[in-house]
């Protein structure tokens, strides 16, 4: 049941969570998911099979720049890195899950702050 | 130097126009194939482990439908992601067959995941960049095929002229074809090939630049760019190509959209053969060498043979028995002559003349005796239903007078001559009728008697259909 509410509560935010860790510098796909799931101590993993999808339509917004290097270990991988598009799209999607996520708390906690 | 200002602008817009036009293709060509720089090549099927993992790739590789080198990345990519995965699960102890089913359950039903990725590939920025690039590189295209086909053209038609000569050399003459010997009806097939060409180039241009952009498989977009290049060429061939025109050009013409649909589709998914700067620097060349050598072919005829200008034709009028009526053009084919004594004395006419053009031949007959001028009215009170009669001539350029060509027994277009003080005039629309060159015209009118009677032997003519394909199909005969 628990993990059924996470699925549901992921959906939607794996724009954000590949943008916050490309911020920080290049990856590849494979390490994108891990490099996720370790800054949410394990709490996020998005799926592996809507990672891709939402990776190359970030590519195709012009939010991510897709190059093939050699990487240190193993064959050509192909490395994201995030453009000004994607951090003004990180800005955005950022204040978006913020205000989302405190009215959230509001809502669940039921206490009513101004 | 400003004089030649806007002469510079427009040869430098134009030339940028194709370069920006032929980097954009071969921008969408890198797209569409893999190169020696794509990872494509990581990924062949065979050196992705284990059988299940090259079964799943291929089967999210059918739902992809996208061009050749995304089709290769994500390949590449999801291989890549497969092998870490795999070896990640089989560090946390998993035996490799589970650790491969584990890796391929994680990423989701093949089916779906290139479903997803072909979503994500083919945005609507990206189907718009493909609409817009498509028309610009068919734009270059068009003007590339141009040139390109003028060469191509030339090419045919000397290769065409020279084996009718070695034929001719050897004693076997070919039915002549063209039905006029102006070279009108060969320089309007040299046109409609011109275009035959370029609308080729500028189809497959279009949709090769569309699918590359848009990312997706050219024979996708090949749908489109086929209803599109058959409908704006076929207007533009069938409609919009006015020039002289026969069977075979209007032929030509007509094949102008079915040539688009084939461009888009004919083996499409090939790449577009690379046009090297040699290759265009020969063209160039070869298209200069072939119009100097044609310009002197065409002085060297026309120093040795001449035609008769149409105003030297005589004109021969009914009583009139001086030399100029000697020659027989056959006129009692048309009406006998009108009796003498039914004109009054001043007939015949001064001259006749007729000039030609788009808007038609005008023909145009003086009465008048000597150097004074006579009423049509005065002159023809007791004839009525005066008309000019257009008929088919023998040919102009063979040996004889010429005059009415004998195996007709009417004409082909009839016209009521129009007075105007001492001139009778009427305009023929030959350039709108097939076959009807060359051409005789002659006056008749009926007499008091009520029989038809020539007034004058009138003048013959040669004029070419000009029109467009539409008006050759619908014209009447």
């Amino acid at each position: 049941m628990g993990g059924r509410i996470r699925t549901q509560l992921l959906k939607g935010t794996t724009t954000l969570l590949v943008l916050t860790v490309l911020r920080d510098g290049e990856l590849y796909g494979y390490e994108i998911a891990q490099r996720i799931s370790e800054r949410s101590s394990g709490a996020f993993a998005p799926s592996e099979g809507s990672l891709y999808p939402a990776l190359h339509a970030l590519e195709a917004d012009g939010a991510l720049q897709a190059s093939w290097r050699e990487s240190d270990r193993g064959p050509r991988r192909r490395y994201y890195k995030i453009t000004k598009t994607g951090l003004g799209m990180l800005e955005e999607h950022a204040n978006e899950w913020a205000t989302f996520s405190r009215g959230m708390a509001r809502a669940v906690g039921g206490t009513n702050q101004q | 130097m400003i004089a030649l200002l806007p002469v510079i602008v427009i040869l430098g817009s134009g030339v940028a126009f194709l370069i920006a036009s032929v980097a954009l293709v071969r921008r969408s060509e890198r797209r569409l194939s893999t190169g020696p720089d794509e990872p494509g090549s990581s990924v062949a099927p065979g050196q992705t482990g284990a059988p299940e993992i090259s079964a799943y790739l291929d089967r999210m590789t059918a739902e992809l439908r996208l061009p050749a080198a995304d089709v290769a990345e994500v390949r590449a990519e999801l291989a890549d992601h497969l092998r870490d995965s795999i070896a990640s699960l089989e560090a946390e102890g998993f035996e490799t067959e589970r650790a491969i089913r584990e890796a391929l359950g994680r990423l989701g039903p093949p089916a779906e995941l290139g479903r997803q990725l072909r979503v994500a590939h083919q945005s609507t920025r990206r189907l718009l960049a493909g609409a817009g690039g498509g028309v610009f590189a068919a734009g270059g295209g068009f003007v590339l095929g141009y040139l390109g086909g003028i060469v191509l053209a030339m090419l045919g038609f000397l290769a065409v002229s020279a084996l009718v000569a070695l034929l001719a050399a050897v004693g076997v003459h070919l039915p002549g074809i063209f039905g006029d010997d102006d070279g009108a009806t060969v320089n309007s097939l040299l046109y409609a090939t011109t275009i035959l060409v370029a609308t080729a180039v500028a189809t497959r241009y279009a949709v090769r630049t569309s699918a590359g952009l848009s990312r997706r498989a050219p024979r996708t977009v090949a749908v489109f760019w086929a209803v599109a290049g058959a409908l704006v060429f076929g207007w533009l061939a069938i409609f919009e190509m006015r020039g002289p025109q026969s069977w075979p050009s209007v032929g030509l013409e007509l094949c102008i959209p079915v040539v688009a649909v084939a461009a888009a589709f004919v083996r499409i998914e090939r790449p577009m053969p690379h046009v090297g700067r040699w290759a265009v620097v020969v063209s160039v060349v070869s298209l200069v060498v072939l119009v100097l050598g044609v310009y002197a072919v065409n002085v060297s005829v026309s120093s040795t043979s001449g035609s008769a200008p149409l105003s030297s034709l005589v004109v021969c009028s009914a009583p009139d028995q001086s030399t100029s009526c000697q020659p027989d053009f056959h006129l009692e084919t048309v009406a006998p002559m009108a009796p003498a004594a039914w004109l009054p004395e001043g007939f015949p006419m001064n001259g006749g003349s007729n000039s030609f053009g788009a808007s038609g031949a005008s023909i145009d007959d003086q009465f008048g005796s000597g150097q004074s001028a006579l009423s049509v009215a005065a002159i023809l009170s007791n004839w009525t239903d005066v008309r000019f009669e257009a008929w088919h001539a023998l040919p102009m350029n063979e040996p004889g007078p010429g005059g009415i060509d004998t195996r007709y027994s009417s004409p082909f277009a009839v016209q009521p001559a129009v007075s105007s003080g001492s001139h009778l005039t009427a305009v023929f629309h030959f350039e709108r009728l097939r076959d009807a060159s060359p051409w005789w015209v002659v006056l008749t009118a009926v007499g008091p008697d009520g029989h038809r009677y020539l007034l004058d032997g009138g003048q013959g003519g040669s004029s070419d259909f000009n029109g467009s394909a539409w008006d050759w199909l619908t014209a009447p005969q």
